[in-house]
């Protein structure tokens, strides 16, 4: 065991002889000798050192602590650092009473004599029988790829044996910062798997071992918000990085907030400007603009032409009802300016950017600012003070409509423009709410680029895959998949088809891995892809019709669904020899009819049954089906699941609660039932708990799109506005800290 | 409901909703009616017509019989984009993806939250 040699002075890193020579050895006899110190020092300041709740006791004749293995751990916690030794001279330098009696200790001889150390050898190797025995120790040397990922093993073995993980000191891995970001990310996902049943702070512990152990910095994973795009971007800018942002840019956009910084804080009371910074900190428009960047040089490869033009018939008609307006200060309003810009097509809006025709913008705002005090945020705030032409404009508005219906008709014939100003107008009450939206805007546009493929049954590949190279991807995958690590497994099992693109089973096992983890859309990719290896695969063509079902795409999952009972070795005679040019819902639904009554036994027949029912929406007869494929198949999760979901979309909540429980009690770790389990509190209006359902099923798969939507409306449904920023920059730190289930 | 609209499952499932105590603060808190015309690729095209009524309770098919708060025309994906809250209702009318017709202030309270979600099999 690598953890006591380097304590006892062992092979791989002791002087050899006394073990107190080795100065490590040295401290962790003391901690053994005196380990009642350990309350003592723990509210020591700036120490770095972390005491677990249960200190470590060896004396022989006393049971050892409540978690078997946390001893190392708290070794641990002392251990990796110069910075203990420089903790225990630091005592000689203050006067602190406290600090000299346990410099005192230290000094002396442990208290407790060697013998003791020999008895608490026994039960050393006591555990090491009990608790090393399932899993083989692995070793710590050979090349960085096989101890990283036994490293990594011991780790997922930790959770299944319930013993804490043991750090252990590894050689030099040369882990590039990707490599440490994708570990670190995917250890905490990871992590949350495994200890489903533990607290957060056990699992953190867990995670900043590992961590530890291979020298990563796990404070940056708590650190501010990862963000949704985050591993594209970097992903981005390490190939692309200095081609697409230029330096002066940023510049530019860094002196904007500075000035804006500046603005805020002279005088000017708009609360506009505050909510914005709250909203996004300081520098959130930086980076918004930053990742727009990124944005624009995707978004080049869309053609920008057409919308242009139509921005701008847009814009004209905007600028034009504007200057309608005879108010002085909106009528030499720079925003009027703007989009009177943008309607001679000076200005451009490109893929969301607002961009001059052939001028530098950025030059032209600094132009404009050192002009004099007409800048746009200037004269915004002096404005809002004297009376704010945004409230005036509103109140016109107002005032006119109710006054003149008409008004309103009469605009909504011609084309959008009113319905701008009405929101406008609607903005001035609820100021957060253009930020809000033009964020969801940003995020839809992203979301839409990224489904576009998806929608067509592209399966999209996960960035970065540990699992490419590894001897039997395949086999892994299975393995993960069995212990229910999803996410994980998806990664295995793309790494055994980018390697062997025809292999159904992995296909068929990752369309699988994707529904029960909440992504249909990549488990119909997929499984498409698993049809055409192995085009009569029986499994394969009902997760097909239940996916299609989940998208409520009737004509596809009819057809999958009808290929099932034709290539079924045993129904496959009720179909017709000739296939329909076009199936009929009733035609379908017939032939599983017969087929249930031909062998009522087979549970497989009553569960395509119950899918029917669900597309044709008779409910209480899928709810039947799906109850007697339970009878002959009670320990299917899966089908715990569909019999809940069809409950709850025949609004029987409380009933699919309990079926949801039932496959949840089977499988932990499916990330669909836990998604289902909010959607069906979010129903019966139970927001609170809905949200946290949905935040312990993205704990499981980040990358689960439609929870993240839900938990979105369920937190705004629940007065939560709080932590809506935290949703939408998927921090799921912050959100599990404030909603544990 | 027959109909060949994905909408059509969503609004089945509100129409049973709209039953239960959650639907019964949904009509208290938003009290209006709306029309929604739905088109199956191209707004204005092939469009089937559904009421929502949050003051009565109901979803029916068929244009409404009076005058409704507002009207809603997009098309059937669109429609569940932003039921289920992937679209904002505000972004899809500036994009065009949603027409509306009627009071605005009636429409400003057609969000995501007054929809059930649905289940996955």
């Amino acid at each position: 065991m690598a953890m006591r040699d380097l304590i006892n002075g062992g092979a791989t890193c002791a002087v050899p002889g006394s073990s107190s020579s080795n100065p490590i050895g040295a401290l962790a006899n003391v901690m053994f000798g005196t380990s009642n110190k350990a309350e003592e020092l723990k509210g020591l300041p700036s120490t770095g050192v972390s005491v677990p709740e249960s200190s470590p006791d060896f004396r022989p004749d006393i049971p050892l602590s409540a978690i078997p293995g946390s001893e190392f751990e708290t070794q641990q916690s002392r251990l990796p650092d110069a910075r203990s030794n420089d903790f225990l001279r630091g005592f000689h330098s203050t006067d602190h009473v406290g600090f000299a009696d346990a410099w005192d200790d230290v000094q002396r001889p442990p208290v407790l004599p060697p013998p003791h150390f020999a008895g608490s050898e026994a039960r050393f190797s006591e555990f090491e029988r009990i608790y090393d025995a399932p899993p083989v120790q692995p070793t710590w040397d050979g090349p960085p790829q096989r101890v990283l990922s036994s490293v990594l093993h011991s780790f997922v073995d930790s959770g299944r044996s319930g013993v804490p993980l043991r750090p252990v000191a590894l050689p030099m891995l040369g882990l590039s910062e990707g490599d440490k970001q994708c570990i670190r990310d995917r250890s905490c996902i990871l992590a949350r798997h495994i200890y489903g049943d533990k607290s957060e702070d056990y699992i953190s512990a867990q995670v900043n071992t590992l961590l530890q152990s291979l020298d990563i910095d796990s404070s940056r994973m708590r650190g501010p918000m990862p963000g949704q795009f985050r591993e594209m971007e970097e992903y981005w800018n390490e190939s692309q990085g200095p081609l697409i942002r230029p330096p002066g840019m940023v510049n530019h956009a860094d002196k904007w907030i500075t000035e804006f910084n500046q603005q805020r804080n002279n005088d000017n009371p708009d609360a506009w400007a505050q909510s914005f910074e709250q909203q996004h900190g300081a520098n959130g428009w930086a980076s918004e603009f930053e990742q727009e960047q990124n944005q624009m040089a995707l978004g080049q490869l869309r053609g920008a032409a057409a919308p242009n033009m139509a921005m701008m018939e847009q814009s004209r008609m905007l600028a034009h009802t504007l200057s309608q307006n005879t108010n002085p200060n909106f009528q030499n309003s720079q925003f009027l300016q703007f989009v009177s810009k943008m309607s001679r097509g000076e200005l451009i809006i490109d893929d969301n950017q607002i961009k001059p025709a052939n001028t530098d913008w950025a030059d032209e705002y600094q132009a404009q600012h050192n002009a004099g005090p007409a800048s746009w945020a200037d004269q915004f705030g002096q404005e809002q003070a004297t009376r704010g032409w945004a409230s005036e404009f509103a109140q016109e508005h107002q005032l006119e409509g109710s006054v003149d219906e008409k008004w309103v008709n009469e605009f909504s014939s011609k084309l959008n423009v009113n319905d701008w100003a009405e929101e406008f107008s609607n903005q001035v009450a609820g100021t957060d709410n253009w930020a809000d939206a033009y964020d969801q805007y940003l995020g839809d546009e992203m979301l839409a680029s990224r489904q576009k493929p998806k929608s067509r049954g592209v399966y999209e590949f996960s960035a970065l895959n540990p699992y490419v190279g590894h001897p039997n991807p395949l086999k892994e995958g299975q393995e993960l998949f069995r212990k229910g690590l999803l996410s994980e497994a998806v990664l295995a099992l793309e790494a055994e088809v980018m390697k062997n693109q025809d292999n159904a089973e992995a296909w068929r096992l990752l369309g699988i891995t994707h529904a029960e983890n909440d992504d249909d859309q990549q488990a119909i990719a997929a499984m498409m892809r698993a049809q055409e290896a192995d085009p009569t695969n029986l499994e394969v063509l009902l997760a097909l019709g239940v996916s299609h079902t989940n998208e409520l795409e009737q004509t596809e999952a009819l057809s999958y669904l009808y290929q099932w009972l034709k290539n079924h070795p045993k129904y496959g005679t009720l179909a017709p020899p000739q296939q329909p040019d076009t199936l009929f819902y009733n035609d379908v639904a017939r032939l599983y009819t017969e087929a249930a009554q031909l062998s009522p036994e087979d549970a497989d027949v009553h569960i395509v049954l119950g899918v029917l029912y669900n597309l044709s929406r008779e409910y209480d007869r899928a709810i039947g089906a799906f109850k007697t494929a339970l009878k002959l198949k009670p320990q299917d999760y899966s089908l715990w699941n569909k019999l809940g979901a069809t409950q709850a979309n025949s609004i029987q909540s409380a009933d699919a609660i309990m079926a949801y429980q039932q496959a949840l009690d089977l499988k932990p770790n499916y990330v669909r039932a836990w998604a289902n389990m909010g959607i069906s509190y979010a129903n019966q209006g139970l927001y609170d708990e809905s949200i946290r359902y949905y935040v312990r099923a993205l704990a499981m798969n980040p990358k689960a799109d439609n929870a993240w939507q839900y938990l979105r409306i369920s937190l705004n449904c629940a007065s939560r506005n709080d932590m809506v920023e935290a949703c939408d920059s998927r921090n799921l730190d912050v959100l599990q800290k404030e909603f544990p289930l | 409901m027959e109909s060949s609209l994905k909408s059509a499952a969503l609004l089945e499932q509100m129409k049973k909703h709209l039953e239960t105590d959650a639907g019964n603060e949904l009509k208290e808190k938003v009290g209006l009616v709306y029309q929604l015309n739905i088109a199956p690729k191209k707004i204005g095209f092939n469009e089937e017509i559904f009421v929502v009524d949050l003051k009565e309770g109901k979803v029916s098919k068929g244009p409404y019989n009076g005058k409704p708060d507002a009207t809603f025309s997009f098309t059937d994906d669109n429609f569940l984009s932003i039921a289920a809250g992937k679209m904002n209702p505000q972004i899809a009318f500036i994009r065009g993806a949603m027409k509306i017709k009627g009071s605005i202030s009636a429409a400003q309270k057609f969000t995501p939250d007054i929809f059930p979600k649905p289940s996955k099999l």
